[in-house]
């Protein structure tokens, strides 16, 4: 079954084409991952799927019904985790998830048991009675999530539910999101961290401009790539004007620099290395290690867009 | 619908009850407004009525109207001219003016009372005071002088037995309510500008719920932004009713005083008001697109407009083009209604101001739900 259907769906906002004729299918039991710079169009698209914004053309289908005509069937059925925290500051942890879960129709009992299930699921069965505004980032994005799946929806979307979190909360997150799938929903996951959504996605779709650009399981998009190899260089000290000069080396497509770390993006045939290297040394780079990559997501991005993920 | 209404009410009211700052705003403050009222008003227990008197007429008739008043425990009479007159009532040093003008006497022993003006700016009860104690006085003076029909040694005999009438036990009586009536309506004029405010902060969440998107986790769910707002609405009402309820209970059984209107209608009148400060409100938080701008707006008109109207100090003080003003205000036909239910007007009489106070509730519900469409169609979920 298709838990969700796009169909060459379009949104404006004027002339700013933000969802470009975008079509997608999502099936049951997925972890469909979105990837894509940032004003890609994600949350738009997400946005739309919840209904908050009425597309300019095209249509969607969640659990096959359209969601304009069986508008309450299928928002009962899905679950947003929004990118901005939506969380009442002055109330509890309990409160908050419980007067949302209670906007589905949910009462007395089945409504409590239901909200605790949900904060323990997120691990937040201590801090019921805590105030999110004492909470961390961490704390804060968990209960973010709780509080859009305690009415167990069947779709669940995550608009970049680990953004500026620690390590320990974000293992947490990404361990509840494949249990959550483990227990039958869907879900589609969107973030900024390649390595999140290599870790946990059975398929994913890169978004550019509004359009998906590719579509498929993590080996599916590697393997398109044949025609790029990346080459890593860690230096002493990393410096900017470094880059423009080895864009100007030949078969040299992108490059970019994290901290002491530089990685070149080249043409497979062409054979550049020397000259990389020289011009490095003529520059008084100081070498620390050369190694060429294996391709990756990472490498299959930059190669589509022409971009970084995160800038 | 229904049960999601319930459901976002109580949950409204729950949130709201509990915060320590909230119930300042609806009851604190509502309160301190009584009390400061009576701290208003306390004086005139003890130092009276400050009355300046204009005495054009210069007859006998007039210097035994201004001693009458001199005699009045309640009343400290002060001689002025005209001029000083307005300047001291702007002030406030004088409370309420008396001018006999030329022909005073005459028209008292013809027994047609007139060329008398009573000028006031603390209220129509001031005025109604001095008012009530001289037509008595002057009433008195003119019957005699209708049985003297101008003898004036008979009319000298009625006046002598006159003089010793004990008068001084109802005049205190008249007194105390007049101020305790003033007391009550200075409450009710706070109540009206913090009703006003308190509306705008509830309406305000609507915005703030944008603001921290909580709004828009309520939208995907099955909850329509129609039930959102109906919802908010009534919060804001239930909340009204209870400030509205706490503050009239206090004025009348905490610190005893005395409405000259009946309770029920009074909170009737200020229920029906509760509907129009929503309506502000909303029409507020409509035009504003954010919850500081909304916060601003508040400032600028409610407190302004609560001025203008005549919540604070009587509408008489002001120039003629800002009286007409007034009539713009929802708030000076809420207290214009219950002014003239103290004097004894009737449900019928007051017809036309429900009526107008209802117009005003539903003009302001309808702009605000007009802006509400338009600003549905292009909002901004970014
Ligand atoms: N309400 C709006 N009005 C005008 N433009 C908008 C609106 N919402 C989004 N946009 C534009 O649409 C584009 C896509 O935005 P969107 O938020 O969907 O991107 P995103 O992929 O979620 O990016 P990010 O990774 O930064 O969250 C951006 O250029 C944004 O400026
Ligand atoms: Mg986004």
């Amino acid at each position: 079954m298709n838990v969700l259907e796009i169909r060459e769906l379009t949104k404006k906002f004027g002339e700013f084409i933000a969802v470009d004729n975008m079509s997608l299918t999502v099936r049951e039991g997925e972890i469909f991952g979105f990837l894509g710079a940032n004003g890609a169009g994600k949350s738009t698209t997400i946005n739309l799927i919840a209904s908050l914004l009425r597309p300019s053309s095209g249509d969607i289908r969640i659990l096959d019904r359209d969601i304009a005509k069986h508008s309450r069937f299928t928002k009962m059925n899905l679950g947003i985790v929004p990118q901005d925290l939506a969380i009442y500051k002055d109330m509890t942890a309990y409160e908050n998830v419980s007067f949302f879960t209670g906007l589905y129709g949910l009462r007395g009992a089945e409504l409590r048991e239901r909200t605790e299930e949900a904060l323990k699921f997120v691990g937040l069965e201590d801090k019921m009675k805590g105030y999110p505004k004492n909470f961390s980032g961490g704390m804060k994005r968990r209960l973010n999530i709780a509080c859009a799946i305690a009415h167990r929806p069947k779709l669940i979307i995550m608009d970049e539910p680990t953004v500026g979190i620690d390590p320990h909360s974000r293992n947490y997150i990404l361990n509840s999101v494949r249990k959550l799938n483990e227990m039958g929903c869907t879900i589609i996951y969107t973030s900024h961290y390649m390595e999140e959504v290599e870790e946990i996605c059975s398929r994913l779709a890169i978004i550019d401009h509004g359009k998906i650009i590719a579509e498929g399981t993590k080996e599916q998009l590697v393997a398109t790539i044949t025609d790029v190899k990346e080459i890593r260089i860690e230096l002493k000290k990393g410096s900017d004007n470094l880059l423009g000069i080895l864009r100007g080396i030949p078969g040299v497509r992108n490059v970019d620099m994290k901290e002491q770390t530089i990685r070149i993006f080249c043409d497979l045939e062409v054979d550049n290395l020397g000259l990389i290297l020289k011009a490095l040394i003529d520059q008084d780079a100081d070498i620390r290690s050369v190694e060429e990559q294996e391709p990756n997501l990472e490498t299959v991005f930059l190669t589509l867009t022409g971009r970084t993920l995160r800038d | 619908m229904v049960k999601d209404i319930y459901w976002l009410v109580i949950t409204s009211l729950r949130t709201n009850f509990r915060k320590r700052s909230n119930l300042l705003i609806y009851l604190g403050l509502p309160l301190a407004g009584v009390l400061f009222s009576l701290l208003l008003y306390s004086g005139h227990g003890q130092g009276g009525l400050h009355v300046g008197v204009v005495n054009e007429d210069g007859m006998e008739m007039a210097a035994n109207t201004v001693s009458f008043l001199e005699s009045l425990d309640q009343v400290e009479v002060v001689g002025v001219t005209k001029a000083e007159l307005q300047q001291q009532l702007a002030a406030g040093k004088l409370d309420s003016g008396l001018i006999l003008e030329k022909g005073y006497s005459d028209s008292v022993l013809a027994g047609e009372p007139g060329h008398i003006v009573i000028q006031s700016l603390k209220g129509a009860e001031v005025t109604a005071y001095v008012k009530a104690m001289l037509y008595n006085y002057i009433d008195n003076f003119s019957v005699m002088g209708k049985i003297a029909a101008g003898d004036s040694a008979k009319f000298k005999q009625l006046y002598d037995e006159y003089q010793n009438i004990d008068f001084e036990l109802t005049t205190s009586s008249v007194n105390d309510t007049s101020v305790m009536v003033a007391m009550s309506n200075q409450s009710i004029g706070f109540l009206i500008m913090f009703m006003m405010m308190s509306a705008v902060n509830l309406s305000e969440l609507i915005i703030v719920g944008r603001e921290d998107r909580t709004y828009f986790r309520v939208m995907s769910s099955p909850i329509s932004s129609r039930t959102y707002v109906i919802s908010n609405i009534i919060a804001n009402f239930i909340v009204m009713l209870v400030q509205i309820a706490f503050t009239v209970i206090c004025i009348r059984y905490v610190f005893k005083m005395d409405m000259g209107i009946s309770l029920l209608q009074l909170i009737g009148l200020l229920a029906l008001f509760a509907l129009v400060s929503v309506g502000v409100s909303l029409v507020i938080v409509a035009f504003s697109k954010s919850s500081g701008m909304s916060g601003a707006l508040q400032n600028l008109i409610v407190t302004p407009s609560c001025m203008l109207a005549g919540c604070f100090f009587p509408v008489d003080i002001m120039p003629s083009f800002l009286r007409r003003i007034a009539d713009f205000m929802p708030q000076h036909w809420l207290l214009q209604t219950i002014g003239q239910l103290q004097e004894g007007a009737s449900l019928e009489d007051i017809g036309f101001n429900i009526l107008v106070l209802s117009s005003f509730v539903v003009v302001l519900f309808l702009l605000a739900t007009y802006k509400f469409k338009r600003m549905n169609d292009t909002r901004s979920f970014a």
